[in-house]
Order: C-alpha cells, then structure tokens, then sequence
C-alpha cells in the first residue's frame, strides 16, 4: 500500500517538474532578427523537414518548426515590417502536454517539451491547444526525391503519416554535448556548448540558447534583458523563449 | 571584423577542427569511395560509423565567398553551416547557402555527359562517356589550334575567381584566344565603376557597418541580396545591439521596400533612379551647412550648386525637410556610412549616382575610419573576375560575333545567359551562328537545354577551387574549396576538364597546363603563397602549411593597407559627379508604372530556383513560395479594381508576361515589383514552368556612363485579366489586430 | 382521435411483431440503399484516408480538427436524447414513453456507435488506437490520465456498455413473444436472445428491479458523457471554445438534437411499418413541449454565449465571436440560430405541435441547425487563434462530405438491421398501457 502511495506521488509530482536537470531556454533579440529566414532553413536541414510541395503549401500542409511571422504596422508611406520568428516555446506549463490522450508529449528532465514519435497516434489534440501554433501535422507520408534522402540527418528520425511534430532545441545536439561531457569526466554541459540549428546559423546572432539555471549562462543574462517580453504571457503557460522587442533608436 | 580581429583570426589557423571533436583531415585518400558493407576491417580515414566528419570549404552559391563547414557521415553530406573560422561569415550562413545540399543531391542533376541528338532546343540528348566528350571537345580545340582559330573559341563562365579562373585565363591564353569572359546578372558594375571613379580603383572596400553609427543605404540591400549578406548581417547585428547603449541607425532610400529597408528605422522612398540626385541633396545641405571644409571645399561647392534641397525635393519626390534632417543627421551621427545598390544599381544613371552617393562618404571623411569604408589591402592573389565581367554592351558584342560566325566553340559554364539576359539581347538567335555549344554545368538550365555537347561539372561540394573573398574584410585572406563527399554522379570538376583537354589537344597547352588533377594544380599555386606571403609558421613545411589552410577553412595574413590620404580629389573627378535624371524605355502615358525586378534571397538571380528548400522558403517579406506575383501598392490596386490573386498582364516595349496581383503595402503607387529567379523553361522539376521571368520584358537600356544593363528602367502597363488564381503563401493575416505579440506594448521586464 | 379504438393484446402482439416478421421488398431496396450508401461513401472513403494520411481530409494547419470531429459531437449528441429520456421518463413514471422507448434508445445505441467510428476515423494512426485504453503492458507505459480525450474514451465505453444492456435488458420479454410467434432457426436464435424468459412473476420483478437501476445509473453517465466531450474543447485555450458554459451547452444541444432526432425516427416508423395505433399524436404533443422548453434554453445558452464574448473585452474572444456573427461562415451561424432558437417556437402552436408532417420538417430543421452548430465549433474558432499570422480557412473535403453523407446511411443501415431484431416498440410496455384484459370482440 504504500509503494503504492508513493506511485502516485510520483505520478502526481514527478521531481523534474520542480527541478530540471538543465533547463533550457532561448531568447531571440527582435533588434537583432533581420527576418532573413537562415534559420528556417537551418532546422529544415537538421531535422530532416519533408519537402512537401506546392500542393500542400496550397493546402497550407507545410511542415515548418521556425516560422518567421512578419506583421505590418502602419500604412504607406510610414509603414514598417516586423519579423518575429515563431518556433515552439517550450513551455513550463505546457498547453499541448495534458490533452494528449497516450501521453506522446510530455516534459522531460531538461524542461524541454518533447515529442515521441512513435507513441502518438494522432488526435491532433495538442495542436488544438498549443496557442503559438507551432506544431505541426505530418498529413502524409513524405518522400524524398532521390538522391535528395542522402541528406537527411542520421540523428534524427523521419516521421509516418498520422504524426505530430515540433521544434525540439535540436535534443540531437543536447544529447551529443552531454554524451561529449561525459567522455570528458564533466558532469555539466558547458555554456555554448550545445547551439541548436537556428541559433546557428542566426547570420545577426539575434538568437541565443543556453541553460537557465546556471545562472552565468549567456541565455540567463539576456533573460534578464529590460527589452525581454514572452509572446502571450497572459495565457501563463510559462514559455521559455523570451524575445527581446525591437528597440527605438538613439538617433 | 567584429568578433575575429586578426590576431584572434590567427589563432584559428592550425587549430582546424571544429565542432563535435572531429578531426579534419584531408586529401585524395579521405574521398574513398565507400562501397563496403559495416563493418569494415580498414575503413577510410575519416569514415568511422556514428561520427560526424567536418570539412571547411567555401560556399559558391553567390560571390560574398563565405567559408563553410560540411557536415558529413558516413561519406554523405548532412549539413551545411558556416565556418567559424572564416572572417566574411563568422560561423553564419544565409539560407542560400544552407540549401547548397539541395544542389549537391538535387535529382535534376546532369548525371552523365550528354551528345545532343535532335534539333536544338528539343531536349534530345543522349549519353556518352567521358572519354568520347573530351575527345570530341578536344578534337574540335585542337584543330582550330592548329588552323590557327583559336581565337574563335569563346568561354563565357560565372563571376569565378581564384586559382580556377587562372586555370581558364591559362587555358584560353594558350588556346591562343582572348575571349574569356564573366557573366554574372548581379555583377556590380555600376558600385565599381564608381568607386574608380572617386577612389581610383575598381575594388570595393570594407563597408564597415559593425561601428557605423548611422548607415544611410540608398537601395542597397545589404541585409538580404547586396553582395556580402551574411556578413553585413553580422555587422547590422552588431550595429543594432552589439555596442552596448550605442545603437547604431538604419535608413533606407528606395521605391520598394526590400529587407533591409524593413529593418531600417526609417523607410524613404523617392522616385524610381533618383537615389543619386537625393544623395546629391545631401551633399548640397552638408556643403552648405559647412559640413565639409576640405581644400577642395569650392569644386565642391560647385558641383553641389545645382541640387539644391527644393530642386532636388521636386525631382525625387522627398520633402525638403526630410533631405536636410537626413544631411544633419549623417554628419552628426559620425562615422556613418553612405552605401548605394539594389535598383539604384539598376538605372541608366546608376554610375552616377552611386559615385554621388560615395562622393556623401567623401564630404564625411569616413574613408578609412573605423564605422566608414576601409580599402582591402592587395589580395593574395589578383581578382582578375572584375575585368573579365562583360556587362550588357559587351555581352552584345559576344551576340554580334556569334551571329556573325565569328565563334566557333562557345564554352559555357556555371552562368545561364539564356535567363539571365532580357530577350531583346537575342541571345538565343545568335547561337545558330555558333556551330558547337558547349555547356559545363551541373544541371539542365535554358543555356545547356541548347547546347551541342554537355560536360556535367561537380558541383562545389565535390570540386576542388579556391577563393579570395570579395569585397575582402580588411585584410588579405584566401580560402581553399574541397570535396567534402565523393562524386553523386558521373561528373568531373571543371579544373579536371579543363586539364584533360588540355592534354587531349596538346601542343603548348600540356606545358602551360602540365598537371593532370586540380588539386595537383591548386597544390602548386599555392605554394607561391606560401612562398612569397607571410607563412603562418617559417618553420613548417609546405605541406603543413597546405594541411593548416585546409583544415581551417582560411588563410590568413596579418597585414592591413596603409591609409589612402584623400587629401583631395582632383578638379576632374569633382567635375564628374553630376548626376541626371534617369530615363525610362516606355512613354509615361502609355507605360505609367516602372517595373523594379528585384533579386531575392532565395532564388537570387534566378540560380537558386531548382532548391526545394528555397522553393519552399516563404519569401520573406510577403511569405509566398512556389511562384511569381507582381507586387504593387494596395492603393493602385484599388484604384484598378485589383486584388489579391487577380491575374495581371503586365506590358512593356519589349514584351507581355502574367503573374498574379500582389498588394505590398510597402512600395511606391507609381511602381511595380517582381521578383528575379522563377520562369525558369528547364532546370529540373522544382524550377521548371513555375511563374514568370521579369527579365524577358526588360527594355535594353543601358547605362549612360558603362553601358551595364539598366534593369529597372523599363516602364509597364498593367491590365487586369479575367484569371484569379489563389497565391499560395503561409502568411494569414499579417496585421497584430492590437495584439502584443511584438511586446509593443508589454510592459514585461 | 375520437374514432381511436385501442388495440387489443393479441392486435399489439400481431401489429408490432409482424414489423419483425414480414419483410417486404421495399425494406429490401431501402437496406440495399442505405447499405451501399454506407460503404461507397463512407468506407471506401475511410479506407482510401488510412492509406493516404489525413490528408485525404480538408484539415490542415489552420484547422487540424475537422468535420470529423464537429460529427462526432453530432452524433454523440444525438444518441443523448434515447437512453437518458427513457430512464427519466421511466423514472418518473410518465406512461407515454413506452410506446416510443425502444426506438429512442436505438438511436442512442446507433449514433454512439457513429460516433464512435468517427474517433477512429479521426485519428492520425488509427491503427494504434489501443495505446489509448489502459492495458497493463511490459513497458509499464499507460494513456494520459489527465487528458480530456482519455476520459472521452472511458466515458463513451461506458455509455455504450451501459446503453446497450438498458435496451436489451428491456427487450428481453419482446425476445420472449418473438420466440413464441416464429418457427424454424430464428426461434432458436430468439431462444438464446431471449435467455428462456418464461413471464414469470419473479423475472418481472428481477427485469423490474435491474431496469430502474439502470436507469437511474445511466442519467448520469449521459450528462457526464456530454460534458466529458465538451471539455475536451473548453479544456483548450483556443478563443471561442475557452468556455465554462461550454459542458451545460453541449449536453442541453445534446439533448435538444436528440429529441429531435426521436421525433424523426418516430415519424418514420410510424409511416413506414404502420404504427399508426402505438406511436400517436400524445407522444408527439409531449416531444414537442421537451423541444420547446429545450430551444429555449439552448437559445438562451447561445446568447449567454455572445455576451461573456462581448464582455470579455478580450480581443482574442472578441476577434473570435465577430469571425463567427460575421466572418465567412456567418451564413451557417444564422441559419443555426433560425433553425434551433426560432423555428421550434412554432410548435407553441397546438395545431402546428400536432401536426405530423410538420413536426417531422421541423426535427430535421433542428438536427440541420445542431449539426451546423458543432460544425461551426471546429471551423469558425480553431483557424483563428492567438496569432493573426498564422490565421487560416477550413473547408471539408470531398473524402469528409462523403463521410458526412455517408455516416446517416451507416446509421440507418445500422437501424434498418435494427427493426429486424428487435420490435420498435416495447410489446409488453405497450400493453401495460391499455385498459386490462380486454377481450376481442
């Protein structure tokens, strides 16, 4: 009975959610972001995103896990165009995690918000209720033209028909600098160490990634950015990329 | 230069690896074909399962020659990004050349060298071996050697440089014919132009946006399309936020807005080509501001005299006050930069005005000054690709000579002129002048649809080459290309071509070009190099010396020019800047809007249409893909009764295409805008019978001063079809609706 | 109704059974109907789906929910009114419900079972829809206690269990007189159906007893079936669906359509196989009360509905409720409200309540309007959520209007089979209602 009881209090408050190992977190500099789409590319290469086609981009079926939003303000001629890249935010209080009906999404050690492929079975539950739309549906099963498959990234999986997917911070990455600090007799993942794709690439270093509790991380710092704000904050579903808004100049 | 400073810079070199710990190794022996199955008792150097191998070569996707770092596993390909390493890009990468892996295993790859078997243009080819196309390739050389013809052997390749462009000069020299030119549609020949004009030499300098405080950009695009995007982007990030309170400023002068003018803190737009005189307002303002108190302070004033603020605010359309506040804010907000490109590159007066728009950063005394333009020291080794570019006029000179049977081989490789020149050229026509057209490319493009032989080249992640960046970032650094995987299919890299046949015609050529193997070729001239250039280590051997430059992606010296003293111009060059109005092919009655094509950062100059990566990257100032549209302002287009998607028929002098009606709401209501790089005829599944080429209604007007194509000086007319079609882009609706999503408004901390 | 005779016991026996027993061509063609309807359009469709992806479907990023779903509460809906009308009706002792029970809780049973294949038409690998059921298994792995749609799951089995013993505990004595009536092989199959009920007093008493445990056990189930699939909407964020009013919503339309659908159901069998002495206008004058009573509260629900939007003074909600008064679906949303709030006034009206024909417009008109409603949930809210720029459209696909289409003709087949099996209408509760022990004259 009371192995029994202590089930359930795991269950009920497994000890990550309180206390990540890493807590992974991201902060993209608006001032920074030129909009370039580097970056969009940059994951579409690293994790293996179908070329889907014009049909289904018609469809609006892309499959696209950074998206730069761009919003107009103003009208011609003192009209502007905002970028904001659009990716999942892994949230603490993840929107997308409690409706899954086989618990395919769940938070890990790290804080991420991650997805297991082979468990879902497609409800689409979790893109319902994610409010920054960032996942993304896999409406069919997409094939690569040959010899375009040679590319595709051994360390990540290709996904079926019938499968939702989404931004990962590149956990590839993760787990290969963990594994590496390991080999090195670290216990800890050093700061820069692990850079996922977008955040790479980044040609105006708008982004920047990193552990959020080690407080000396450059991720950390920027966090406490005055420009710092996170999209949709009221709905306190706690994301962890912070954006900094775009800053009016000294001139 | 802002994060690698020189001394940092050479540090790098023999550090080599980067990455997950992977070493870098190099050479012939590490492309061994892996044709075992795992395991492997001996495997190939650089080939153990699970483990990623890096290797540093250059991007030759566009000219800003970033350095890259292939990711490969067991002998493939996986990923491309930037060479940290490398001083241009620092370890970034534009989207572009991300996509270079689409190109490497792109399926609409030329597999095999192909005979044309039916008429031209019928697409009819058949296969052949190597042996069977050098020979013949080499048999029609060799005898026009020996009648002493060789003159009527023409080579039209891509903007290339480096040792590989040496390798053709030789070739050429040796074949006994000087015909060897560059073609690339983005070459920027008006900005060199200008700059010989004002600074002497036809090189372009360091724009050293990093540590500007105000850059004020007369169309250029530095963001997204205008010569060294990743780079500039660097600095423009640095600019933004990199300075701690400094925030440097952004302005942007131009008809349409591109990316760089969305992230300009301020959007201005004046008439289409009247970016020169607007600078030349400037100019007046600062001069008669005493702004400028140089000894040549009164040819100054007098080239100014005729701009003055409300002359100028009439001819470009900007209020008076904006053309003053402008002129006080760049002098004040010291060192600042004055940059021109894009569409004012594309006027008949875009020499002028762009030696106007260098003539505001003469006035401000930024030359040489950290934040203004820096002069590249003397590269490694000479970019000859400057002057072998052949700009519009001398692109009709070649047309003249084919149509009169003037050229007997035509060798085309890596440039697609049969896209990238408006049909009024008639290229096309020309070519039944020239009995053998021989293409060395990659893929199926419009040129190679029409040639007679077809010799299928690696594609740069295959092929060994080298590089000097260009602009350079300050100080001399060269970079070496290496094949990262073996061969996809049954190509060859152009040095190995060009050496073959070499063989194969004989004579003087196998002594001018003795080596059998590029990479035998490269190896020699860099010895020169190592020779005469500072070594990183006196001490080591060349073959280290190679093994270092290789590993790291870049060599390096620690070497800046000394300062130019632009004491004063002379009398002459003052007197030269003048700028005019720019004209236009079309009546402005018949034809009221000006068509500005513009270069996008996905297709650039229509190269990149046959990536599906960039076919399905949303374009990113109106997220479409997949097509073309015709952009205009959603006030004309109410005015006309169009909306989105309604098919437009758009007409110029030279021509009539259809796209589709786009409203963007950031452009001029007396201009239209297409994008450059779909309405490709061939270049495989992903580019092919997709949207429309503006380039085929350009009118061929040409600069007045160089004789460079004036692309955006054709005026249209648009007539709205009975067509609609849904324009496929990913954006919904691109307005906040008073939402915060851009923290506008929150008053988060 | 004056000249209305009462039927004697052996007329109901003779009258309801021969439903049963004589099969005339016109059933056949009808089923032949129905039946291929029910595979071209609907399984064929759904096989085609399974070997393509979903993407045979019309959802995509903008809406990632479709019809599949919107039926699916339809269909939930409409199996709301059966069971749960005859348990409260039974409980309450109201006698004009046992002529019409049997058939009501047939389409309970019926639609629950379309719904419950639009589940599994919905998802994206329906082949590993087990993972959803708590099966002890090696890798220790169990469904998402906390999500709404587990708790659909469980809720929808439970019903279905506890719907289908209600209606065959109470077909047990009609087994009895079909066993009695017939010869040959369906004797010995109604032997077995009929568990070899004799009529004595002590099984009366045991059905008697385990009916009205059922029944109040399932009134509960069924609002909580309702708003078990309302949360699984409301539990979202998305604008228009974040609601607390959304579980009384959905179980009070649940109820509402279901009633119509009953009146439907009615109307036909009556005409059909000639009820026309068991199923009268009492039953209809009585349905049609429940319906106005529940228009009105959907109606007032729906209004509720508008002002928290309103009030809310979120842009979000605010963005969300204008799409649906006067976006691109607007049209539907007004027919919804003409259809559901103010047509079903009419039937205040005594002559237009006891009118047959147009009672049976109306019951369409409301299921029309219903369905439209669940319709709208999932096309006017999810495609608008938080960021205009992902903003998107939805309209069904061909694949979806043919499953749509062919989802009626599954449940039809499903109750053609139905009458077949079991009388539409209770015999021994039909007789519980006549004057006793009437002799034949």
């Amino acid at each position: 009975m009371g192995k029994m009881r202590d089930k359930l209090k795991q269950y009920l408050k497994p000890g990550y959610y309180e206390k990540y190992d890493y807590h992974w977190g991201m902060t993209i500099d608006l001032d920074r972001c030129t909009g370039c789409e580097a970056c969009v590319v940059a994951c579409q290469a690293e994790n293996n995103l179908p070329i889907v086609g014009e049909k289904r981009f018609k469809e609006r079926r892309e499959i696209k896990w950074l998206r730069v939003e761009r919003y107009w303000e103003g009208e011609y001629p003192n009209i502007k165009l905002r970028f904001i890249p659009m990716l999942c935010q892994h949230c603490d209080q993840a929107p997308c995690e409690t409706p899954c009906p086989v618990a395919a999404t769940y938070h890990n050690q790290d804080g991420l918000n991650t997805q297991i492929y082979n468990r879902c079975i497609g409800t689409r539950t979790c893109a319902v209720y994610c409010p920054y739309e960032v996942r993304y549906f896999n409406w069919f099963t997409y094939k690569w033209d040959e010899p375009l498959e040679q590319q595709l990234n051994p360390d990540v999986t290709v996904r079926e028909k019938g499968v939702m997917e989404k931004c990962t911070f590149c956990i590839q990455r993760i787990r290969q600098a963990k594994d590496h600090a390991k080999d090195d007799g670290r216990r800890r993942v050093r700061d820069g160490e692990v850079t996922p794709a977008c955040v790479q690439s980044c040609p105006t270093k708008a982004m920047v990634f990193g552990d959020l509790n080690d407080p000396n991380s450059r991720v950390s710092k920027m966090y406490k950015n005055p420009r710092g704000y996170k999209v949709l904050e009221e709905l306190n579903t706690l994301p962890k990329i912070v954006y900094l808004k775009k800053a009016d100049s000294d001139v | 230069m802002n994060k690698i400073s020189r001394r940092d810079f050479l540090k790098f070199i023999g550090a080599g690896s980067i990455g997950a710990g992977a070493g870098l190794l190099y050479g012939k022996s590490t492309k061994k074909t892996v044709e075992l199955l795992l395991p492997q008792v001996i495997p190939p150097e650089d080939y153990s399962p699970g483990i990623a191998t890096w290797y540093n070569t250059i991007c030759q996707q566009c000219g800003a020659g970033c350095g890259i770092s292939v990711r490969t596993r067991e002998g493939r390909a996986k990923k491309i990004e930037g060479n940290s390493n490398h001083p241009v890009n620092q370890g970034r990468l534009c989207a572009m050349g991300q996509a270079g892996l689409n190109a490497l295993y792109n399926p609409d790859r030329i597999k095999s060298p192909l005979k044309r078997t039916g008429e031209r243009g019928n697409n009819s080819f058949t296969e052949i071996s190597w042996d069977e196309a050098l020979t013949t390739l080499g048999s029609r050389l060799g005898n026009l050697k020996i009648q002493k013809h060789g003159d009527s052997v023409y080579l039209l390749t891509g903007g290339v440089r480096g040792h590989i462009d040496k390798l053709f000069a030789t070739f050429m020299e040796a074949m006994g014919s000087d015909n060897y030119f560059h073609y690339d549609f983005t070459h920027p020949f008006a900005l060199y132009e200008a700059n010989r004009i004002i600074f002497g030499e036809e090189i372009i300098p360091y724009y050293d946006i990093n540590n500007a405080n105000y850059v004020l950009s007369f169309g250029a695009d530095y963001l997204g399309t205008w010569i060294s995007p990743v780079h500039y982007s660097l600095a423009y990030g640095h600019l933004r936020q990199g300075r701690g309170n400094q925030r440097g400023k952004c302005v942007q002068i131009e008809p349409r807005m591109s990316l760089t003018g969305a992230n300009a803190d301020e959007w201005i737009t004046c008439l289409p080509g009247t970016e020169g005189l607007l600078a030349m307002g400037l100019a007046h303002v600062i001069m008669n501001d005493g702004g400028y108190t140089g000894s040549d302070q009164n040819e100054w004033m007098q080239a100014v005299t005729p701009y003055s603020p409300s002359v100028v605010s009439r001819q470009t359309g900007v209020e008076v006050r904006d053309i003053t506040r402008l002129a006080h804010e760049f002098m004040k907000h010291q060192p600042g930069l004055a940059i021109g490109g894009g569409h004012t590159e594309g006027n008949t007066n875009a020499v002028a005005s762009l030696t106007a728009i260098n003539a505001l950063n003469y006035l401000s005394g930024n030359l040489g000054k950290p934040g203004g333009i820096i002069f590249n020291p003397e590269p490694a080794f000479p970019n000859m690709s400057i002057k072998r570019q052949a700009n519009y006029t001398q692109m009709l000179e070649l047309i003249t000579a084919m149509t009169n049977k003037g050229v007997d081989i035509l060798l085309v490789h890596n440039t697609n002129p049969v896209f990238n020149l408006p049909p009024a050229a008639k290229f096309i026509e020309a070519l039944h002048g020239v009995p053998l057209l021989v293409s060395l490319s990659s893929f199926m493009d419009e040129t190679t649809a029409l040639a007679d032989l077809v010799l299928p080249t690696h594609t740069y992640l295959e092929a060994w080459g080298d590089d000097i960046p260009e602009p350079g970032v300050g100080f001399p650094i060269a970079s070496i290309s290496q094949p990262v995987v073996k061969p996809v299919y049954n190509t060859q890299s152009i040095g190995d071509i060009i050496l073959a046949l070499a063989h194969q015609i004989g004579g003087e050529l196998p002594v001018a070009l003795p080596w059998t193997q590029t990479e035998d070729y490269l190896k020699d001239s860099w010895k020169k190099i190592y020779q005469e250039r500072t070594p990183v280590d006196a001490t080591a051997g060349f073959d280290d010396f190679w093994k270092a430059a290789l590993m790291s992606g870049v060599w390096g010296e620690n070497k800046t020019r000394p300062l130019i003293k632009f004491d004063r111009l002379s009398n002459n060059q003052i007197q030269k800047i003048h700028v005019s109005q720019p004209s236009f092919a079309g009546d402005e009655k018949d034809y009221p809007f000006v068509l500005l094509p513009y270069l996008t950062q996905t297709f650039y100059d229509g190269r990149g249409a046959n990536l599906p990566w960039l076919q399905e990257l949303p374009d990113p100032m109106t997220s479409i893909v997949y097509s073309s549209w015709v952009e205009l302002n959603p006030k004309t287009a109410n005015r006309l009764g169009i909306s989105e998607g309604d098919v437009l028929e758009v007409q110029s002098i030279a021509g009539t295409i259809r796209a589709p009606a786009f409203l963007y709401p950031a452009i001029r209501p007396d201009v239209i805008a297409m994008p450059i790089g779909q309405g490709h005829s061939h270049y495989g599944r992903y580019a092919q019978n997709r949207g429309v080429n503006p380039m085929t209604i350009l009118a061929p007007e040409v600069d007045d001063t160089n004789g460079a194509l004036a692309w955006s000086a054709t005026r249209v007319r648009i007539t709205k079809t009975e067509e609609r079609i849904r324009i496929i882009k990913t954006d919904g609706v691109t307005r906040t609706l008073g939402r915060q999503i851009l923290g506008n408004n929150s008053v988060h901390t | 109704m004056s000249d209305y005779r009462e039927p004697t016991y052996a007329e109901v026996n003779r009258d309801i059974l021969r439903t049963l027993l004589e099969t005339g061509s016109r059933y056949w063609i009808v089923f032949g109907i129905t039946a291929t309807i029910a595979i071209v359009c609907f399984y064929i469709p759904w096989i085609y789906q399974w070997h393509v992806g979903l993407g045979a479907s019309g959802q995509s990023r903008s809406d990632v929910w479709g019809t599949y779903l919107s039926n699916f509460i339809f269909w939930i809906g409409l199996s709301h009114s059966g069971t749960l009308l005859s348990a409260v009706l039974h409980i309450t002792r109201s006698g004009w419900r046992k002529a019409i029970y049997r058939s009501a809780e047939a389409m309970t049973l019926f639609s629950l079972m379309t719904a419950a294949f639009f589940v599994l038409i919905h998802l994206g690998r329906v082949w590993f829809v087990h993972w959803s059921v708590p099966v002890p298994n090696q890798m220790g792995l169990w469904p998402n206690f906390r999500s709404p749609l587990l708790f659909d799951v469980m809720a929808i089995t439970t019903y279905l269990t506890a719907s289908s013993i209600f209606i065959y505990m109470g077909s047990v004595p009609d087994y009895a007189a079909v066993r009695d009536a017939s010869t040959g092989l369906r004797r010995r199959l109604y032997t077995i159906f009929s568990f070899g009920w004799r009529g004595t007093a002590r099984e009366w008493h045991t059905l008697g007893w385990a009916y009205t445990f059922f029944a109040v056990f399932v009134i509960p189930l069924a609002v909580s079936v309702h708003s078990i699939v309302s949360w699984d909407f409301a539990m979202s964020l998305v604008p228009g669906l974040h609601h607390t009013i959304f579980a009384p919503y959905f179980v009070c339309g649940a109820i509402y359509s279901g009633t119509a659908g009953i009146v439907t159901v009615m109307y036909l069998l009556r005409r059909c196989l000639n009820l026309e002495r068991y199923i009268r206008e009492i039953h209809l004058d009585n349905l049609g009360k429940l319906l106005i009573a529940l228009s009105l509260i959907w109606a007032y629900i729906n209004i509720l509905e508008l002002f928290t939007g309103w009030y809310s003074g979120s842009s979000f909600q605010y963005e969300a409720l204008t799409y649906k008064l006067f976006g691109y679906y607007a049209p539907l949303y007004w027919e919804m409200i003409l259809f559901c709030a103010f047509i079903p006034q009419l039937i205040f009206w005594k002559k237009i309540r006891s009118s047959w024909n147009i009672m049976f417009v109306i019951s369409i008109l409301i299921n029309i309007g219903m369905l439209t409603e669940r319709f709208l949930i999932v096309s006017t809210s999810l495609p608008r959520k938080f960021l205009p720029n992902a903003f998107g459209f939805y309209f069904p696909s061909l694949v979806e209007i043919s499953i749509t289409i062919g989802s009626f003709a599954l449940f039809a087949t499903l109750f053609l089979i139905f009458i077949k099996w079991t009388p539409c209408v209770s015999i021994y509760e039909v007789k519980e209602t006549l004057k006793p022990l009437r002799r034949v004259e």
